[in-house]
């Protein structure tokens, strides 16, 4: 029987299901040979991919179907593009028209959202938002002119498709010289992959708290969680009690674990390694895309450093580091230069240690090095839920890291200032303009933490932090604490300042809430059904605070328009993203040009969080005053 | 007399002035993208409402002049305008709803189905304890029972069940409130006896993650009870848990008929032992301690049962959804 207490037994990447297959197969007289499999039931392995140029003459053609693929050397039914998972690699040139015309070859409708692409709304690709949908048999042609370069993704925006392989790396080639200077690039797309159907896992999570989370807390295993938080047995039954006496799980982590998953890397397993080549001494550019349905990855190379040249597409200043936490639907592009002959690991780490993706950088195929071994889970401590403000233990250990020399970016030591009792009321959508500022508001020295107030977001909200802090040098949990270099957001500085960094003269506050026992997820405590279009006015610079009343990491993102993140610097250098990772009580502001008119998805990229109601429509528009607008009729 | 071309110029003046009202302050520099570009100079300063704070916002000197907007991205055949009041709408009627964030759901969960093995010279059991709702995130229909048999006594195969079905309504994270009917049966060889109830119930996780249910009825004849139920989940290791569950009745009056007494009635602990071969399938053994009090214990005394009785028992959890 497989031990789940055992975070690093090898074998236990083996779900229950795999193993019922294996000994099916077994009983059939046959091996697990990828050789036989291949010739058995003649399927095609995941990973498989090529690489399309749209912006080229004419234009391409994506064909989206369901086929069984070899996966993880199983037969897994997915959504294929062109017949791979992950889809091709689209290339684009900046300046240039892209023409891609999608033909739905399923029996269900289906979309392709371009991740982080500026473009009309009417081709973001999000059905009920920006348009229908591409219906069974249909073609869809997506036109627009590319105003941006670097290093993206995309996936559908129908239903759960995105877990099935519905996703693929999309760059976008600088018209001008790239800044950065590489000799070889690979694109690397990390993905969760189940052989479950996603409609039975989301069913799973609402019926069952905690369904996947086979490393919870145990009578067994209390060991291991007084190691985990430095604490005595005894210490550690007293926090246990406290956790319990909060009805909140201390390893609520990631909802959906390798208890089903499979950790792809370029639809690829650990075991089959997918392999990239690099001579000694040559600049090696990896795209790092995390087209992940729910899984956070804490990526690193041992023996190489990485230096971070790119996020979520824009270039920003080198930053040398060991390790990098990439949340969901994040891009980065890191160099890195192989000094010998030798393999390396790209190790994928899962957040919550329940398994990893790994592939190989070395001179040729057939080489390997070793697979380091896996962390123990990192358990949530009362500073994730807001309780432990201005005592931050994850700040230890980080002696070396880059601080950038201004210490407004430090999360919670100098933060019982004054600044420290601004509340941040939520934001009331039947009265938006009572939130509206006459005057410029401040972009440097922003209040370090606010005390959360009384909960009024309702029965979907479980709100536990008192305080939501700035936590901008926190790698996050498990990370940080190891002598490792590893990413921050405050270290994230835009190469070029972008034109459009007037201070933000509105701001609104959007609580990040959640009912875990019951997956509920939504903002302020209600689901998309339940709420009214957030209104954007066209033109205005708009400051988002996010507050994150829950203990789980939510990445969240704009479709069609950038994110300027507050990290803490000089405000020009603030870097720009599609995407913001928000940590368990972590008050995180992002101020946006709203330059998009039309209507925009806004949500948690959190698969499953989304489905559950962490969504909303945003409608940029003229002005501020009328009626609400709902989005569900 | 005004002319086709007076109409023409005075037309292009209105929609100029649209255009103008529409664009944001900080668009209007270096653009070519517009049709009426040229006759934009022309065209008198737009009348704002000067209530406005965040237009007053807009206004100001610092916010405009340091920025130069970008053309926006306008669908192909829409002019800005035409996109913001678009932006206006809600989604067109033959748009699909955006998420599906409110589906209704059925779960059942039958949390005892075991075989009681009782240690005294009492008949043996067969008991089963089921839960289970239908419904979206805040409001469910939910249908309690539980039922006993037994067929080693001196009538045979006799029996009891209660069902409850219910309104709930989430009122908070943790707590869902009940209303609805319960059905309480009891059958023997020969006689079949039934009563309806009113119930109101509490049902939720209570701090210290103990799951509570905690119920109240009224019964057809005016007779008040009372059910609280509780019980603990404790890991042992993943898939090992370790489950004590309380279960005390109370009654507002004496009902002789139905062997019921006064005040604390009954008291059931029971502990469990349940291996999670998945969440939703978990075989477990047990043991029962059953205890009759009070007025309620003497009515049994004097039928001739025993108060108290001890049950070994093993049986299997399981969901269906």
């Amino acid at each position: 029987m497989k031990d789940d207490d055992a975070p690093h037994n090898p074998g236990s990447g083996l779900t229950r299901r795999r193993f019922l297959l294996t000994g099916a197969t077994a009983l059939a007289g046959l091996t697990l040979s990828p050789k036989l499999l291949a010739s058995e039931g003649d399927l095609e392995p995941a990973g498989d991919f090529g690489e399309l140029d749209a912006t080229a003459p004419g234009g391409i053609d994506l064909y989206i179907e369901r086929k069984t693929l070899r996966i993880d050397g199983l037969p897994g039914r997915a959504i294929t593009i062109n017949g791979s998972v992950p889809g091709p690699t689209i290339r684009m040139t900046e300046g240039e028209e892209a023409v891609i015309r999608v033909h739905n070859r399923m029996r269900e409708a289906t979309s392709i959202h371009w991740h982080g692409i500026l473009l009309p709304f009417d081709m973001d690709g999000v059905p009920g938002i920006s348009f229908a949908g591409i219906a069974p048999g249909e073609t869809f042609t997506y036109r627009f002119r590319l105003r941006q370069n670097g290093t993206y993704w995309y996936h559908s925006h129908s239903g759960l498709q995105e877990q099935m392989g519905h996703y693929g790396q999309l760059i976008v080639e600088p018209r001008d010289e790239d800044p950065v200077d590489y000799d070889v690039e690979h694109t690397l797309v990390l993905s969760d992959w189940t052989f479950e159907d996603p409609t039975t896992v989301y069913k799973k999570l609402k019926s069952f708290e905690g369904y996947y989370n086979f490393q919870r807390p145990t009578l067994a295993n209390l060991r291991q969680q007084a190691d985990a938080t430095d604490q005595g047995l005894g210490e550690a039954i007293g926090s246990r009690l406290q956790w319990n006496r909060m009805r909140m799980d201390s390893t609520d982590i990631a909802d959906v674990t390798g208890a089903t998953y499979s950790y792809l890397l370029n639809g690829r397993t650990a075991r089959e390694n997918p392999t990239f080549i690099a001579g000694p001494g040559e600049r090696v550019r990896l795209r790092l895309t995390n087209a992940s349905a729910m899984t956070y990855f804490d990526v690193r190379i041992p023996g190489l450093a990485m230096t971070v040249v790119q996020a979520d597409g824009q270039n920003v200043e080198p930053v040398e580091v060991d390790e990098l936490r990439i949340a969901v639907a994040e891009t980065y592009d890191v160099i890195v230069t192989l000094p010998d002959a030798r393999a390396y690991t790209i190790f994928a780490e899962t957040m919550d240690r329940s398994g990893y993706a790994r592939g190989t950088l070395a001179p040729q195929q057939g080489m390997s090095a070793p697979i380091p071994e896996r962390r123990t889970r990192p358990l949530l401590t009362m500073a994730d839920m807001g309780m432990m403000h201005g005592d931050m233990e994850s700040m230890e250990g980080m002696e070396g890291m880059d601080h950038g020399g201004d210490h407004s970016a430090h999360g919670g030591d100098e933060a019982s200032d004054s600044k420290d009792k601004i509340r941040y009321p939520p934001h009331d959508e039947h009265n938006v303009s009572s939130v509206a500022h006459r005057h410029a508001l401040p972009v440097t020295d922003l209040p370090m933490s606010v005390p959360h107030g009384p909960d009024d977001h309702g029965a979907g909200s479980i709100t536990m932090a008192e305080n939501a802090y700035r936590q901008l040098d926190d790698p996050g949990v498990g990370l940080g604490d190891d002598g490792r270099r590893v990413l921050t957001y405050s270290q994230l500085r835009i190469l070029e300042t972008p034109p459009d960094r007037r201070p933000p003269t509105r701001e609104i506050n959007l609580h990040l809430t959640g009912n875990m026992h019951n997956y509920i997820w939504g903002f302020n405590g209600k689901k998309w059904s339940e709420s009214e279009m957030l209104r954007f006015k066209y033109g205005e610079r708009l400051r988002i605070n996010f507050i994150n009343d829950t203990m789980m990491n939510h990445p969240m993102h704009l479709h069609g328009m950038w994110m300027d993140l507050y990290a803490g610097h000089d405000y020009g250098k603030n870097p720009r993203k599609h995407t913001v990772n928000v940590q368990p009580a972590e008050l995180l502001t992002v101020d946006i040009s709203v330059d998009a008119p039309g209507q925009w998805a806004f949500h948690c990229h959190l698969l499953y969080h989304m489905k559950a109601g962490m969504f909303r429509t945003v409608a940029v528009v003229r002005d501020l005053k009328g009626e609400p607008i709902y989005a569900d009729r | 007399m005004p002319t086709v071309k007076h109409y023409a110029r005075a037309l292009g003046l209105a929609l100029s002035l649209l255009l103008l009202t529409d664009s944001p302050a900080w668009s209007q520099e270096g653009h070519e993208h517009h049709e009426m570009e040229e006759e934009r100079d022309d065209a008198p300063e737009p009348e704002e409402s000067p209530e406005s704070p965040a237009e007053e916002a807009e206004e100001d000197p610092d916010d405009v002049e340091s920025y130069q907007g970008e053309e926006p991205a306008l669908p192909e055949g829409m002019t800005l305008d035409e996109v913001l009041e678009s932006a206006e709408q809600p989604p067109p009627e033959d748009f699909p709803d955006a998420m599906h964030d409110d589906a209704i759901r059925a779960f059942l969960l039958f949390d005892q189905l075991e075989y009681r093995y009782d240690l005294g010279d009492a008949p043996d059991q067969i008991g089963t304890e089921i839960s289970g709702y239908v419904g979206g995130d805040y409001n469910r229909l939910w249908l309690k029972g539980e039922g006993e048999t037994s067929w080693q006594g001196p009538v045979g195969l006799e029996g009891e069940s209660e069902i409850d079905v219910l309104y709930g309504r989430l009122i908070s994270p943790f707590w869902t409130v009940q209303i609805g009917a319960q059905y309480t049966n009891t059958w023997a060889e020969n006689a079949y006896e039934d009563i309806w109830s009113g119930a109101l119930a509490l049902q939720g996780l209570a701090p210290g993650m103990f799951e509570v249910d905690a119920s109240l009825y009224l019964t057809e004849n005016l007779n008040l009870l009372a059910d609280l139920e509780a019980e603990y989940d404790l890991r042992i290791t993943q898939r090992l848990v370790l489950q004590p569950r309380a279960e005390l009745n109370f009654a507002a009056q004496d009902i002789p008929e139905r062997g019921i007494g006064i005040g604390l009635s009954q008291a059931l602990v029971d502990l469990r032992l349940r291996y999670e071969f998945l969440r939703e399938v978990a075989p477990y053994i047990g043991l029962r301690y059953q205890g009759l009090i009070g007025a309620t214990a003497d009515f049994a005394e004097a039928s001739g049962e025993g108060a108290s009785r001890f049950f070994i028992l093993g049986g299997v959890r399981f969901a269906l959804y």
